[in-house]
């Protein structure tokens, strides 16, 4: 893939770093500690951290907000232990699908998560098959619906972003 | 090319202009407030500090110069002073460290005192750390300004005082900086101690086999250095000794040292080995890293200096079994074991001391992911001077520490505890400069010993920055090594063969790399040595924020510390290889005997003086000084405080603690410092 | 000194983990644990971090302060939950600015939040709190023909800086240690730090069970009589999973899953049903069989 310089956002480095969790991306010096160490990359190579902050650092913002790449971190939080620069890339991930989701993107499997838990406050919609279980096992029966949950969406603007992101990410083929 | 040339401002002499109105019969001050090219120029605005300040109470001249300390700079204050009869100069610029000798020279060739210069910082306390902000930046600058000026209208004429020269020098640390520092200084005729905490001197050199570029044998080189030591008449060699207490200043230093028992006469050991051949206790060798056993009685190498074997009392059956054995006593024909003795104060009087502490290699258990202490065939590059070594444990055959077997597939893996953030003290995060080069040396080594071997050495970037490094670095991949530009996650061991598996994606190719080697070599870092810490307090020296010792200036005092008299060799001051350590050893003892050379020092008159009058012997000055400066002394009027002018380093604690106020700090008194405040504060 | 804490039970413990629930109960009886519950704790707010950050945290805040409340500490039983509630605990107590931006939030629901709740696993509750000699006392039969392979998971020790570094992820030992001091022999094996790809069974199936299936593998060679677990997220793949497993890749395992509570349980002399063993996805008979 030959990338030309118009195709580079240079501000885009400097927006993960403004983000949550991505304060030290910048700080990557492709030593690919994390790559090496990584479960997900051992079995799919499609995921690639070390990759995936190269193209950061490189202002390939479209081709990494967009991927469902971006995705597949497993959140097993090995590379953030050992990254020698300390760039918390577990951390860095999130804060990519965060900025993915604010452009619209969000991986169908954590929109439907997402969706649960605004309506029901748990990630399970509690049914009566389920309390009488629970009361077999002389477990206390569940409270229903959290709704306050629904009201933090709301006010974290959640509940909004949920009703505009519409796409899905793009299947590629690798970092 | 004049400095003022073009530039209108500085070109037009008046612009701050005379202001002979305010002065009456007060001080006569003149303000010079530099541009230092664009360093102060870009960020402040120099033509506004000036003016803010010319019409200040005392203020006879204030104007601004494109580099003060020019010729042409200087000069214009030379002729101030004496065309407008000034008595006293405020100077608006760099850092003091940086240039306050040079204008209080110029005040003294221009026949006034030079105690009466103030410089006001607004360089690297202002336009550098305000880059951002021209508006404060220039604010600052100009509240700076007229707190000098405060100042400067109370300073007083001072003499300096004058100290006389001991003739000697002492060095710390006994590696190949300290060795070289020692002879440096001895050829030149200075009497020189060496002081040395281990049985012998030679440092980490001493352990290693061969070096790079050239691959000479470390101790052939090394020994004949360590032969001349004992050789030279000039160097006193004081080896298992420590420094306890360091007081006075450059010039004359009184040194306490704590020399440990070695319980062998050193004079009448001759090293013949018959003691430790039936000596029953055995200890782990540390020369050889733990990888063989040596006995309680030993000599750490063979070709140690002194050459004079020592007791080790945590091993030693005398010691362990309450006076019991005796063995070596009774063997040795010559009568050098000697039980009796005991730990021993000596004093030195020097009149210069060269740290050359060395370095501490990292410990590799701390990276628990590479199992270094866990897995046997994970071993440091450290170990693996010891194991190829021909004085080694497999006697020069690079065997792997589980079964003893030659390895035939070898990894190294570069930057452990460098460049490394997770390394919290602040050590660590730096590169340590050596590595790279030892890897490949290392790496080159197993190669021209096993031609046949696969060697991979794992590394974040190959730095070979060094004169014939890049040549070795590439003779080592025509040789068949293969660098690897990725560093693994972790070392897996299988628990049977003990093999390691590698993990590491190769991120020239994009593929991970799954192998499995006999043996991995941990390039670890270089660390400040232990006791640093402790020895940078007794020596007033500091610390840069990678906890090695700071040097008087990173590019033009680089084997300088901050105290006058005290310089640096080696990788006291930060990593570095032999030919670097051995460069700054001969800069540093080229900067000692300079001082040396001198019959008498002047120093600067900080320390206090105390009004016996009022002071009413309550001790509490005694009590804070940090170094003994201070003490209260019966006399015939009472108890008063004396200051012990050597020790006393003018930091101002006493002045600022005494109650009675009997304690006034010369050139620093309460009233300089209380209008110097009370201007800062004016200006909000 | 009374152990008392909160229990947070999360999403999946109270409806597809019961009977790491009850026997977790259980236990707590057994050892002087005083579990306390709080009805209106939600969901602590890990499954939508991906999504919106801030969500999590205030989602997470809202729960500590329900404790803070009461004056009490917060134990879980599922790691992502410890990860997300500590982290958030963490971040409030020492940043006083953004604790007083989540609070401007929290005043909306009408809550406030000081800083003050702690959070800590239950398995590390029993671990530190109670320490291994109170286990070691508290055994009452004898497991020691059991061998159990402890899956440590990710976010009961990552990252280790929010858990004070009590266990080194790079050699973890702790579950071990439990395993050992309830009375079983602790298999060690070589892929014991790997994740269970739960985090993206949803996201690619095919690399999650494939995560799964390395470490079924690597155990079942082992000759391990059950894995020991203390998070539901990862019982779903090593549990509900493992028939999905078989099937898929051709293979056996018919691995038992327990959770620590449920070994603990046993040793302590608790009957299989009171510990909900029969609930298990993979039914523990054989192992039943060989304690006899
Ligand atoms: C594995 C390895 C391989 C290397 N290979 C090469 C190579 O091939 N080529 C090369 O050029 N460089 C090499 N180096 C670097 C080389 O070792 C250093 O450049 C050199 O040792 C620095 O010498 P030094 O005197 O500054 O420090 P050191 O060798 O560390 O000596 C310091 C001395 O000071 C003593 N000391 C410490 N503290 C005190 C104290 N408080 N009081 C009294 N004494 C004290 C110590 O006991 C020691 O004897 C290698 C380093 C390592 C780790």
């Amino acid at each position: 893939m030959d990338i030309v310089i118009t195709d580079l956002d240079p501000r885009f480095k400097h927006e993960v770093a403004k983000e949550e969790g991505g304060e030290r991306v910048k700080y990557c010096f492709q030593c690919g500690t994390c790559t090496s160490g990584c479960p997900v990359s051992e079995i799919d190579s499609k995921y690639n951290p070390r990759c995936i902050i190269r193209m950061v650092i490189l202002g390939m913002r479209e081709q990494v907000l967009r991927s469902d790449f971006i995705w597949l971190c497993s959140t097993c939080y090995t590379c953030y232990e050992r990254c020698p620069q300390d760039v918390r890339i577990t951390e860095v991930m999130n804060a990519l699908k965060n900025m993915a989701v604010r452009e619209g993107y969000i991986h169908p499997a954590f929109r439907a998560q997402a969706e649960l838990i605004g309506s029901h406050g748990r990630l399970y919609e509690i049914d009566e098959f389920t309390e009488e279980k629970r009361e077999e096992l002389g477990l206390a029966r569940l409270s229903g619906d959290i709704a306050e949950v629904a009201e933090i969406f709301k006010i974290t603007g959640l509940a909004e972003l949920l009703s505009e992101a519409s796409q899905e990410p793009v299947r590629t083929a690798s970092a | 090319m004049g400095v003022a040339h073009g530039e209108v401002k500085a070109e037009a002499p008046h612009m701050g202009g005379i202001n002979e109105a305010g002065c009456g019969r007060g001080p006569r001050i003149g303000v010079y407030v530099c541009h230092c090219g664009l360093n102060i120029a870009a960020t402040v605005d120099v033509a506004r500090v000036r003016d803010a300040v010319a019409g200040l109470p005392g203020v006879v001249v204030a104007r601004d110069n494109k580099y003060t300390c020019s010729e042409v700079g200087q000069k214009t204050i030379a002729d101030d002073i004496k065309n407008l009869n000034l008595d006293r100069v405020v100077i608006a610029s760099c850092s003091p460290r940086l240039h306050e000798r040079t204008f209080r020279e110029l005040m003294a060739r221009s026949g006034l005192n030079p105690f009466l210069l103030e410089m006001a910082n607004i360089r690297e306390q202002c336009s550098w750390v305000h880059g951002h902000d021209r508006e404060a930046a220039t604010r600052k600058a100009v509240a700076l300004t007229r707190a000098a000026i405060a100042r400067a209208a109370l300073l007083e004429p001072l003499e300096r005082n004058v100290g006389s020269v001991t003739k000697s020098a002492m060095v710390i640390g006994g590696g190949v900086a300290g060795i070289s520092a020692a002879l440096y200084l001895a050829n030149m005729g200075v009497k020189t101690y060496l002081v040395e905490r281990e049985p012998s001197i030679g440092g980490h050199m001493a352990m290693l086999d061969k070096t790079f570029p050239t691959l000479d044998c470390s101790l052939c080189i090394l020994s004949p250095k360590m032969v001349e030591v004992r050789e030279n008449s000039n160097i006193e060699l004081l080896s298992y000794t420590e420094v306890r207490k360091v007081e006075g200043q450059v010039g004359s230093f009184k040194v306490e040292l704590l020399r440990k028992p070695r319980y062998i006469d050193e004079a009448k050991c001759v090293a013949c080995g018959l003691c430790a051949e039936k000596c029953p206790s055995k200890a782990p060798d540390e020369f050889n890293r733990g990888y063989s056993e040596r006995k309680a009685i030993y000599i750490p190498f063979p070709q140690a200096i002194p050459a004079s074997y020592v007791i080790d009392p945590n091993y030693c059956r005398y010691f362990t079994r309450g006076g019991k054995c005796r063995v070596c006593e009774k063997i040795c024909e010559r009568g050098a074991v000697d039980f009796s003795q005991r730990e021993e104060i000596v004093t030195l009087d020097v009149g210069a001391i060269v740290i050359a502490t060395g370095f501490e290699p990292y410990d590799a258990s701390r990276k628990t992911q590479y199992g270094y202490g866990r897995f046997p065939n994970v071993i440091t590059s450290l170990d693996f001077e010891r194991i190829i070594c021909a004085d080694g444990p497999t006697h020069g055959k690079l065997k792997r520490p589980s079964d003893w077997e030659i390895p035939r597939r070898i990894a190294f893996i570069q930057c452990v505890g460098s460049r490394d953030e997770h390394e919290t003290d602040g050590a660590g995060k730096y590169c340590s400069r050596v590595c790279c080069m030892i890897t490949a040396k290392q790496a080159f080594m197993v190669k021209e010993k096993y031609p046949d071997a696969e060697v991979y050495v794992y590394h974040t970037d190959m730095r070979t920055a060094g004169k014939g490094f890049e040549e070795f670095y590439q003779r080592g991949r025509s040789e068949g090594i293969v660098f690897v530009r990725g560093k693994p996650g972790e070392i897996v061991e299988n628990p049977e063969d003990h093999s390691l598996r590698v993990v590491a994606e190769d991120a020239d190719s994009g593929c991970i790399l799954d192998l499995t080697f006999d043996m991995v070599v941990l390039a670890i870092g270089l660390r400040p040595p232990g006791g640093l810490v402790e020895l940078a307090q007794k020596l007033n020296v500091s610390r840069s924020a990678d906890g090695f010792l700071l040097e008087g200036h990173p590019k033009l005092r680089p084997a300088e510390t901050s105290i006058e008299g005290i310089y640096l060799a080696g990788c006291a001051q930060f990593p570095k290889d032999i030919p670097d350590s051995v460069a700054q050893a001969g800069c540093a003892a080229a900067a000692a005997a300079g001082v040396l050379a001198s019959d008498r020092i002047e120093m600067d008159p900080l320390n206090p003086v105390v009004d016996e009058e009022l002071c009413i012997g309550c001790r509490l000055c005694e009590k804070l000084c940090p170094y003994g400066g201070i003490k209260v002394e019966k006399t015939d009027k009472g108890f008063k405080a004396r200051v012990i002018e050597l020790a006393c380093k003018g930091c101002g604690v006493c002045g600022a603690a005494c109650s009675a106020r009997a304690i006034k700090m010369r050139h620093y008194s309460d009233e300089q410092i209380y209008a110097q405040t009370a201007a800062l504060l004016e200006v909000g | 000194m009374a152990v008392k804490y909160a229990i947070f039970l999360g999403c999946t413990v109270p409806v597809r983990a019961m009977s790491y629930e009850v026997s977790a109960r259980k236990v707590a009886g057994g050892l002087g644990i005083e579990l306390v519950d709080i009805p209106e704790f939600s969901c602590c707010g890990y499954p939508v971090k991906s999504v919106h950050q801030d969500t999590t945290l205030l989602m997470a805040a809202r729960n500590l302060s329900l404790a803070e409340e009461r004056g009490l500490d917060i134990t879980t039983l599922c790691s992502a939950c410890t990860s997300v509630l500590t982290e958030a605990a963490r971040r409030l107590s020492s940043d006083g600015e953004l604790l007083g931006k989540v609070n401007e939030q929290l005043k909306k629901l009408g809550r406030k939040y000081s800083g003050r709740t702690r959070v800590k696993h239950f398995a590390r509750v029993i671990y530190e709190d109670v320490g291994l000699d109170k286990v070691r006392e508290s055994v009452k039969r004898d497991i020691s023909s059991l061998r159990i392979a402890s899956h440590y998971g990710c976010h009961y020790l990552k990252p280790s800086e929010i858990y004070d570094r009590f266990d080194d992820p790079e050699v973890p030992a702790s579950l071990d240690a439990l395993v050992e001091a309830a009375g079983a022999v602790p298999v060690d094996y070589v892929t014991k730090k790997e994740c269970c790809g739960g985090a993206i069974l949803g996201v690619d199936e095919n690399i999650a069970l494939s995560m799964t299936k390395q470490k079924l593998d690597d155990i079942s060679k082992r000759g391990a009589d059950a894995i020991n677990l203390v998070c539901p997220f990862c019982n779903i793949m090593y549990g509900a999973n493992q028939r999905k497993v078989q099937s898929k890749y051709g293979v056996k395992y018919d691995l038992p899953i327990l959770y620590y509570p449920q070994v603990l349980g046993l040793a302590m002399g608790m009957e299989p049903e009171e510990l909900a063993l029969n609930m298990n996805p993979i039914k523990p008979k054989s192992l039943l069989a060989k304690l006899g």
